[in-house]
């Protein structure tokens, strides 16, 4: 059994094309051409001509959700999720950034996704390894049964087992190579504070040049920003141009707070996110 | 060798820097290595604060704040807790030991327990060594010509 992506692209056509007409939406959020077949690009379309531009192949996987936040409050939006995107949309709507009844959201059962830089299948390595929308209201295509399921965070069992020394050198490594693009801010539909902390004269929190200091101090307070919010998309890794496996320390984030705090990001429009929740009887232990 | 580190101590108004005080005027000795900022609450701390110490050359982190339930605030250490408990988990996984940061409940007539954790924590930290991962390495200052 494999994903039909040719059939979900004409459904996605379809329902985008009956809510544009109908009025029920404004914008249909979902991927369009790129320069090429594996280079699929996020695209909006406005009116029922735009919709013969949608695309839907195994390269769609940026995360549509980050551009929920740039239409104004009310905007009645419709969106293509595949599963870590819903997570970031009830994620979303958890924070108050957008409402749910303002939203249509169409979800695509797809496992098979393809990185389009290098060619690898998407799985539970770099992403949260689910296969089906938390939240949707319209299901393009099956639900996928019988795939395996694997922990997401089984891949972080070597980095843990490392010596606090090499855990050092590697990060020390990888972060300078950090060229201060911003394309992992940009790509995150979590990260939509204006301004970032970073991009703040007064306080200064870090460097704004690529210097081994400024940027650890960027990238350590991103995850923490992001911790109990993360919802393991992978997207900031994939759009990293100098290959920083910032997925290693966002699942480790994300696993600690899912222990600490018994809850997932993103799996219950009822929840409130880790951080800016408490609970009486949290143990001192976290603290030790 | 003589080692004498640098510790910030970040501590809440109401309880552990009026804690801090009771040391003082109960004429206590503790160890001179920690710097005290005063904030109001200990959910007034920003973890990046906690990096930029590291940063700028402290060896060591002590965050003081009253007992869960007696906040002034009511709640604030109790989102405290959470948070800073990320935090230490953030710090342990990028490699800086995890003995360097500490959060301590004291409370404002804990005078002793004040001078008792500093104590501590100064010899914790001493044994640790300089910090030197994070710490920002300081270029020569150019000649004026």
């Amino acid at each position: 059994m494999s994903i039909n992506f040719k059939q979900i692209e004409e459904k996605l056509k379809s329902e985008a094309t009956k809510l544009l007409e109908e009025g029920k939406v404004g914008v249909v959020l979902a991927y369009g051409k790129g320069y090429d077949e594996n280079h699929p690009l996020p695209f909006v379309a406005r009116k029922a001509s735009d919709v013969e531009n949608i695309v839907f192949n195994e390269y769609c996987t940026a995360n549509m959700a980050r551009y929920i936040v740039r239409y104004p409050r009310g905007t009645k939006i419709a969106i293509a999720v595949k599963a870590a995107d819903s997570r970031a949309v009830i994620q979303l709507i958890q924070e108050d950034k957008v409402k749910r009844e303002d939203l249509v959201i169409l979800g695509i059962p797809a496992y098979g996704m393809k990185n389009a830089k290098t060619g690898e299948v998407v799985d539970s390595k770099t992403t949260c390894g689910m296969y089906n929308p938390v939240i949707y209201d319209t299901l393009l295509g099956e639900e996928v049964h019988g795939q395996s399921v694997v922990s997401p965070y089984d891949v972080l069992a070597e980095y843990e087992a490392m010596d606090k020394e090499a855990r050092w050198a590697f990060w020390k490594k990888e972060l300078d190579k950090c060229i201060r693009c911003y394309a992992c801010r940009k790509a995150c539909p979590m990260c939509y504070c204006d301004p970032c902390f970073i991009d703040q004269n007064k306080p200064k929190w870090g460097e704004k040049s690529p210097e081994s200091h400024g940027n650890l101090m960027y990238h350590l307070t991103r995850f923490h920003h992001l911790a109990g919010r993360c919802i393991d998309c992978g997207e900031c890794s994939r759009a990293c141009p100098v290959d920083i496996p910032l997925y290693l320390f966002h699942k480790k984030v994300a696993k600690d707070c899912e222990e600490m705090f018994g809850q997932a990001a993103g799996m219950s429009i009822e929840d409130k996110p880790a951080l800016v929740n408490f609970r009486v009887e949290d143990s001192d232990k976290i603290l030790e | 060798m003589d080692f004498e580190p640098k510790i910030l101590g970040i501590a809440c108004n109401w309880c552990t820097y009026t804690g801090a005080d009771l040391a003082g005027t109960t004429r206590l000795q503790y160890p001179q290595n920690l710097r005290v900022v005063r904030v109001m609450c200990s959910s007034r701390i920003n973890p990046s604060f906690i990096f930029r110490a590291f940063q700028l050359g402290a060896d060591g982190v002590l965050v003081g704040g009253c007992h869960p339930g007696d906040c002034h605030y009511n709640t604030g250490n109790l989102y405290a807790r959470r948070r800073l408990a990320v935090t230490r988990k953030i710090l342990e996984f990028a490699g800086i030991e995890p003995g360097r940061f500490r959060v301590e409940w004291i409370s404002a007539s804990e005078g002793n327990k004040f001078a008792e954790v500093v104590t501590e924590f100064t010899e914790q930290v001493r044994n640790l060594g300089p910090q030197t991962k994070f710490k920002i390495e300081q270029l020569p200052t150019p000649e004026k010509i």
